[in-house]
């Protein structure tokens, strides 16, 4: 059965339809773009888990995919934007290290690992530490941080010949704050959970 | 990874790793072996095992053993990582000497 799809950016609502797909009893087979092929199997056979890896080098996410594969899980690229243009050169400045620049040779649209497990009865959850997922929260604030800065610096230096341009830039980069904001209490939260627990 | 420096206590995934490590094992090996011995109590996520295990390697308390098999890669606690697991066995012992004094064992 093949299914078309667009979460962009929206991981949670990924993974929860996924995981709703396989209590229905279909197992994803195949990923595409937009695609989604799914075969069907005992309901609540699977479990899945998407994971944000764009900020790796290539080398990095190629050698946690493999992790991942030796832990039992299987796994899936998948591309986080629908993109069909050649020889495109992304800037990442939140990535780390070569993960910075990212080409069609190294991870442009492979930014999402979809984790495949085989139920055990046990949540699956990749991120079980309180550090770890402080870390992997982070990471999203960073990326809504940028575009914040971004649209920032275009308002600054808008701001003078068009300022109703610099307005509208300025007014969408207090709307980035919005997550930023959300993800900094999370990890506030988490921070304070860890004071007393681990 | 977060290691208290002041007091020098691991966490609880850190010290689980290194022991599970005084013998050669892959990730999913170390993820068995803490389920196993914590009868499912504590579980480590393969991603927080991943980042567990390259920043102790950064460290140098653990180091790779076998990587011909790229999803398979084995890992085994170093010279240095068994001082640092002597050292947090010793704590949890007066840690737990004191508990019993004031609470009663």
């Amino acid at each position: 059965m093949k299914k078309y799809r667009y979460f962009g950016g929206f991981l949670t609502s990924q993974e929860k339809w996924l995981n709703k797909m396989a209590q229905k009893g279909y197992r994803l087979v195949r990923v595409g773009k937009m695609l989604y092929e799914f075969e069907s199997c005992t309901p609540k056979q699977y479990q899945y888990a998407v994971e944000f890896v764009a900020d790796k080098s290539k080398k990095d996410s190629q050698e946690y995919k493999a992790f991942l594969e030796g832990c039992g899980y299987k796994v899936f690229y998948k591309n986080i934007n629908v993109s069909y243009s050649i020889g495109k050169v992304r800037f990442r400045p939140w990535a780390e290290g070569s993960g910075k620049i990212a080409t069609n040779a190294t991870t442009f649209n492979k930014e999402l690992l979809i984790v495949e497990k085989e139920n055990d009865g046990n949540p699956f959850e990749l991120h079980t530490t309180t550090n770890d997922k402080i870390g992997y929260i982070k990471k999203w604030r960073n990326i809504w941080l940028t575009y914040f800065a971004m649209f920032a610096l275009m308002a600054i230096l808008f701001a003078f010949k068009t300022p109703l341009a610099s307005i509208i830039l300025g007014s969408i980069g207090v709307l980035t704050l919005i997550p930023v904001i959300a993800y900094q209490i999370q990890v506030d939260k988490l921070k304070k959970e860890a004071e007393t627990e681990e | 990874m977060r290691d208290n420096v002041k007091s020098g206590a691991l966490t609880e995934v850190t010290f689980f790793i290194l022991l599970a490590l005084y013998q050669a094992r892959h990730g999913y090996a170390i993820m068995q072996f803490v389920e196993e011995k914590t009868e499912g109590r504590l579980m480590i996520g393969a991603g927080s095992l991943y980042g567990a295990l390259d920043s102790l390697n950064k460290k140098g308390w653990i180091t790779i053993h076998d990587d011909s098999d790229v999803r398979k890669k084995e890992y085994i606690i170093t010279d240095e990582g068994k001082h640092v697991a002597e050292r947090e066995l010793k704590r949890i012992q007066s840690l737990a000497c004191i508990a019993e004094e004031i609470i009663g064992g």
